[in-house]
């Protein structure tokens, strides 16, 4: 990774985060509809975002010791747990199953 | 879950899971970026402009497995456009002059959008999001320099377990979305459509396609709580 390479990742990567924040909200504001759609971009795309942390594997999908310790965190969080309680038995649940 | 007070500053309970999330996420992902780049100046100097681990990782994956330098670009952006949804979602949501707004839409990651996103107000909105970039900054600095200069002390960090952290905090965040039905519903169909276009899809693309998810729960009636 070169420093041409990594400034055009950055550059990249701040274009796309500036182009959301001025051209998505204006859309968002313009069009009615898409102001609801806002408020649920997150919970489409985050659980997008743990699909794939929790069930990828390269270009395929596994179920592991990693997917365990998410689903000890889902019970967790379901029982209303605090985060740091979540967290730690995830990382916890993964490394004992991979014991 | 979110963990939010009154005050609009979360739990510091919250922020400090935040802060060690991204501690393990910045050890994990750096040691590999460096192992990549050898070079410690050019991994800590990536770590702070590009801001995402998961274009870093794309961009890494794509060459280690022989990919184009092109191709690899093209990830690392395809795997950082969902930052560019959170940030449309969050500036809606804030009330702000250009700077902040600026500099909001650079720090715009999945938990501080997430954790502001619940908030009721503008002011708690942007609160709120400040306070938890604040802690995912710290943890993610210690997590760079640990990773770079301690990396081959601690080795794979995944035996750990790290690598399950960053969902199960993401899954912490956005539960209280996920306790109604439109966001329930946001959510299983985003994720499912994600796994299912994993194995197929070119890297990125099955984030970008799971904002499905949010247009099928339009039409899911907003609960009444959220129409008054």
């Amino acid at each position: 990774m070169t420093w041409t390479i990594i400034i055009l990742l950055a550059v990249g990567v701040a274009s796309l985060r500036l182009l959301g924040m001025y051209g998505g909200t204006a859309l968002v504001r313009r069009v009615p509809m898409f102001e609801r759609l806002g408020s649920l971009i997150p919970a489409a795309v985050v659980s997008a975002v743990i699909a794939q942390l929790t069930f990828a594997s390269g270009k395929s999908l596994t179920i592991d010791a990693r997917s365990a310790g998410v689903a000890v965190a889902a019970v967790l969080i379901w029982r209303r747990a605090p985060i740091i309680v979540v967290i730690l038995a995830a990382a916890a649940t993964t490394a004992l199953l991979r014991l | 879950m979110s963990g939010t007070s009154t005050s609009a500053r979360p739990e510091w309970g919250t922020l400090i899971g935040i802060g060690l999330t991204f501690f393990a996420i910045g050890v994990t992902v750096n040691v590999l970026v460096y192992e990549h780049v050898g070079s410690a100046v050019k991994t800590i100097a990536a770590a702070g402009i590009v801001l995402s681990a998961t274009s870093e990782l794309a961009y890494v994956a794509v060459r280690d497995v022989g990919g184009s330098v092109l191709a690899a670009l093209i990830a690392g952006w395809v795997v950082a456009s969902r930052f560019g949804l959170l940030a449309a979602s969050l500036g809606t949501r804030i009330q702000v002059g250009h700077l902040q707004r600026s500099c909001a839409a650079l720090n715009c990651l999945d938990p501080n959008v997430g954790v502001a996103m619940q908030q009721a107000t503008p002011k708690g909105v942007i609160t709120a999001f400040w306070w938890v970039t604040g802690a995912l900054h710290l943890g993610w600095w210690c997590g760079t320099f640990t990773g770079v200069f301690l990396g081959n002390i601690i080795g794979d960090a995944n035996r750990l377990g790290l690598d399950a952290v960053f969902p199960a905090l993401l899954l912490a965040i956005i539960a209280n979305l996920l306790r109604q039905k439109p966001g329930l519903i946001a959510a299983l169909v985003g994720g499912g459509l994600c796994a299912a276009l994993l194995p197929i899809a070119p890297a990125g693309t099955p984030i970008i396609l799971s904002l499905t998810g949010a247009v099928v729960a339009l039409k899911v009636p907003e609960p009444k709580a959220a129409l008054s």
